[in-house]
């Protein structure tokens, strides 16, 4: 029997919050259960089946939950245990505090078809996910607890209510056959160098780049997974530690691409920072990460236009073109009015970096 | 004992072998210099292509197109642009002032999609980000239209010059008047542009007729002239309405009763 467990966070509901804790919070749970899923911004599904011998009681589940999301942020959460997606964030909205000032509230509905209907039953209606207009009718029909809804013949709800109340009746009975998606988990490989003897200057560390980039192109091409992104991390000698992002313009597995990227990247936050009679800095490790891995099956157009190929390695040397002389200088016409009566109106210059 | 057939002819007869083979030999070998074939890009007009000698613009050289403002000499490298591009190539425009206008390039067929405009903020950083791009070697056509601005002195053109004779990039200069005598002396080809007449149609003027001639050309003859027409947009869309266009130079009114092509005196 399957038990999932939804984490509510209501802080994190309204529109005006700050969301960022949300994704780590998610990372925390894959702690507990390998099965996780976003179901929107502050609503987490767990898949809790199984873990009672490992970490006891639903109860203690639950705690556990509460405790690794609250080592990321200590937001105030609502819990709740059900034995399907509906039954699980219903017993979410259910759940209140024990005590005033409490971290969290748990509430669980009871394992088991029957018993599930039978903790429903007294249940408003209220608490289904239907319109206004809906809700009226079942008010009209005198409908006002979910055991009413539920006790009613399916085909007579079809007929008054159609398929959307005979969905409603379904959540009232405690049937919800959707599944729980588990979430992907943003995956990265990452590969480092560390040298003996410190290299001098940021230039020095090319070769090494590509080395690093061609092993990780390597292992990537073999999962048929291109990069979207380079984090790269210089430990330097004296000094604090460099460290760079770049989103690539198209994911590609070309570590010549990505090592002249890095390295324009590298050059231009360099000259940023240093004066004209600072020492060049002296590597002593290098390490290479590459994340938002992705399918390159999207990128087939250069198979139908070579020019399409041509044109996504022209980016890419843009792209360093930007790193070396700055934004505005790279434009590209784009057509997205073609039926404008003007001339000058049908088309508009757009940076290409933006 | 040495036989006649070694003692080295005098110089007057040397000379008088090169003459005869039309001063071709090089040193070192009797046979005359194999004609070099030199890779080009076409102009978009097989006229001016034939002009030229090498079939186009050369690629790894810097192309001059000389003449008074609004003679042709923009019209000319849009289409250019729209012949590489209907060949498979990719292009960019440098466009200094800011004067480039899609509008007009679309109505040359220039494909925008797949035309870069760069605009860089002096003639230095202009000639720079023309090296990097002929650096690049995916871009075939480059056109570096410095508008009124003075042009980039002579050092750093010649080392664009040098990085571009290593690329298969073909760049097409556009310069106001002051700065061509420096950029004539880099430039492998420089094609002065004339208008010779309006081309109209009714009262409205469609285009230009205009002579190119190839004042220099390091690969091949030079002193060849073309005479073309250069279409403006509008012209270019009555132009299959016209039904005797084949043949456009031979007739002064093509019809009167059709929108007639006249060629008005410049």
């Amino acid at each position: 029997m399957t038990r999932l467990l939804a984490l509510v966070w209501p802080d994190l509901r309204v529109p005006e919050a700050d969301a960022t804790p949300f994704g780590p919070m998610l990372d925390a749970l894959d702690d507990l259960s390998p099965r996780v899923e976003a179901v929107d911004v502050g609503v987490a599904l767990v898949d809790v089946t199984g873990l009672g011998p490992t970490w006891g009681t639903e109860r203690r589940v639950a705690a556990r939950a509460v405790m690794l999301v609250r080592s990321v942020a200590p937001i105030p959460v609502r819990c709740g245990i059900g034995d399907n997606r509906w039954l699980a964030t219903l017993a979410a909205r259910l759940a209140r505090v024990e005590r005033p000032g409490a971290p969290a509230a748990l509430h669980a509905l009871p394992a088991g078809v029957a018993a599930s209907r039978d903790a429903l039953r007294e249940l408003p209606l209220s608490l289904l996910p239907a319109d206004l207009a809906t809700r009226q009718r079942f008010r009209l029909f005198g409908l006002t607890v979910m055991g009413q809804l539920a006790d009613l013949p399916r085909s007579a709800v079809g007929a008054q209510f159609g398929p959307a109340g005979e969905r409603l009746q379904a959540l009232a009975r405690g049937h919800d056959p959707r599944p729980l998606v588990p979430r992907r988990r943003p995956e990265g490989v990452a590969a480092a160098a560390t040298f003996e003897t410190p290299l001098d200057g940021i230039g020095s560390v090319g070769l090494i780049l590509r080395r690093l980039a061609a092993e990780l192109c390597d292992r990537l091409r073999g999962r048929h997974l291109a990069p979207g992104r380079a984090v790269l991390t210089l430990t330097l000698e004296d000094g604090p530690a460099l460290r760079v992002a770049q989103p690539f313009p198209k994911p590609a597995l070309e570590p010549d691409w990505i090592a002249r990227l890095l390295l324009s990247r590298l050059e231009a936050d360099a000259r940023l920072r240093s004066g004209p009679d600072d020492e060049e800095p002296r590597v002593v490790s290098v390490r290479l990460a590459f994340d938002r891995l992705t399918d390159p099956a999207s990128r087939q157009l250069p198979a139908f236009e070579a020019r399409a190929g041509r044109w996504e390695e022209l980016r890419w040397s843009l792209e360093r073109i930007r790193h070396r002389f700055g934004e505005g200088r790279l434009w590209q016409v784009v057509v997205d009015r073609p039926n404008a009566s003007l001339p000058e109106d049908q088309s508009r210059l757009v940076d290409i970096g933006q | 004992m040495r036989t006649d057939a070694s003692v080295p002819p005098s110089l007057a007869t040397a000379l008088e072998t090169l003459r005869a083979r039309g001063l071709q030999m090089r040193r070192g070998s009797d046979a005359p210099a194999p004609e070099r074939a030199r890779p080009s890009v076409q102009t978009g007009h097989s006229i001016l292509d034939a002009a030229l000698g090498t079939g186009g613009w050369p690629r790894g050289a810097m192309t001059l197109i000389d003449g008074p403002a609004g003679n042709g000499g923009t019209t000319l490298t849009l289409g250019a642009l729209a012949a590489c591009q209907a060949a498979g190539g990719l292009t960019a425009w440098l466009d200094l002032d800011g004067t480039f206008d899609p509008a007009v390039a679309a109505r040359l067929e220039v494909s925008l999609d797949w035309l870069l405009v760069v605009r860089p903020r002096d003639p230095v950083e202009a000639i720079e980000l023309a090296a990097w791009l002929a650096r690049s070697g995916l871009i075939d056509v480059l056109v570096l239209d410095l508008g009124l601005r003075a042009a980039p002195e002579r050092r750093a053109l010649d080392r664009f010059g040098a990085l571009l004779a290593r690329s298969a990039t073909s760049a097409a200069l556009l310069l106001a008047p002051g700065g061509r005598a420096v950029a004539g002396a880099v430039a492998g080809v420089r094609v002065a542009v004339r208008r010779t007449a309006w081309l109209a149609v009714g009262s409205d003027i469609v285009g230009q007729r205009v002579v190119a001639s190839v004042e220099r050309h390091r690969w091949s003859l030079a002193g060849r002239t073309a005479e073309l027409d250069l279409w403006f947009g509008e012209g270019r869309r009555i132009d299959p309405l016209l039904p005797a266009l084949a043949e456009p130079r031979a007739v002064e009114v093509i019809s009167v009763e059709q929108p007639a092509l006249r060629v008005v005196g410049a």
